[in-house]
């Protein structure tokens, strides 16, 4: 059994101690699957191999816990889903998720229901205004938003939350990141 | 907020992404049931002082979160 850690372009980088298995121009990043606890530690290991490989190439993660039998499998994996993984990682290249968690909402919207339609809004006004500066979107929650920025856009995206945060005085906005792209892996 | 709510944010949406995002391997996960609930055990009390952070509107010096 092995275990998948990211798709990315081939040839692949040598990092981490994983080994790449290539089809047709992409390749995936793996290593044995061991006998392991899930710990938070554990979590963040992987964040921090996956940050060290964005440093260096595109890349796009694979859900955490993946495991395929053997590289054969690997292989026809990449082979069937060749297209969409290329224009993936043509989406995500040069480029990281950031992402952007409004605090303070709820204690208007559960007032009645004419502030929670009210609130609603005015996230996705939130929303929409970070949106126009992104490359790409993903509104995973009301109050939470994934960004696809490219890299040296990060600071004026940065500035453009300062910013909103200013214009909205009850509202907090907290930003994290840079992660590798988990939320723009698939179409 | 302190340096530690920070990582606390930060880590609840690690955990999300690591859990929720990436490209699927169709019925390839072999995470157990049991592994994911223990991570959302030792969780727990940082989503609880997640919420209070964010119910009182603290915020982080923007870029010291990247």
């Amino acid at each position: 059994m092995i275990e998948l850690f990211a798709i990315t372009n081939a040839p692949a980088p040598a990092a981490g101690g994983l080994h790449a298995v290539e089809s047709n121009g992409l390749a995936a990043l793996c290593a044995e699957a061991g006998e392991r606890a899930v710990s938070v530690e554990d979590l963040w290991r992987r964040q921090e191999l996956l940050e060290a490989l964005m440093e260096e190439c595109s890349l796009l993660p694979v859900r955490y816990g993946t495991t395929v039998g053997d590289e054969s499998e690997a292989e026809r994996f990449l082979a069937a889903r060749h297209e969409a993984l290329v224009q993936a990682l043509e989406r995500v290249e040069g480029a990281v998720e950031l992402a952007v968690r409004v605090g303070g909402a709820n204690e208007e919207a559960s007032t009645d229901a004419a502030a929670y339609v009210r609130v609603k809004a005015r996230l996705l006004e939130l929303h929409d205004a970070l949106a126009a500066v992104a490359r790409d979107d993903r509104r995973l929650a009301p109050w939470r938003s994934a960004f696809l920025v490219p890299r040296d856009e990060i600071d004026m995206f940065l500035a453009r939350v300062a910013a909103i945060e200013q214009a909205n005085e009850d509202l907090s906005l907290l930003c994290t990141g840079p992660w590798p792209p988990y939320s723009f892996a698939e179409q | 907020m302190t340096t530690a709510g920070y990582r606390d944010v930060a880590l609840v949406d690690l955990i999300d992404r690591l859990l929720g995002g990436g490209v699927v391997v169709a019925g390839d996960i072999t995470l157990a049931a049991a592994d994911v609930d223990l991570v959302y055990l030792q969780l727990r009390a940082l989503l609880t002082s997640v919420a209070t952070a964010e119910e009182k509107g603290l915020t982080p010096q923007l870029g010291s979160a990247l």
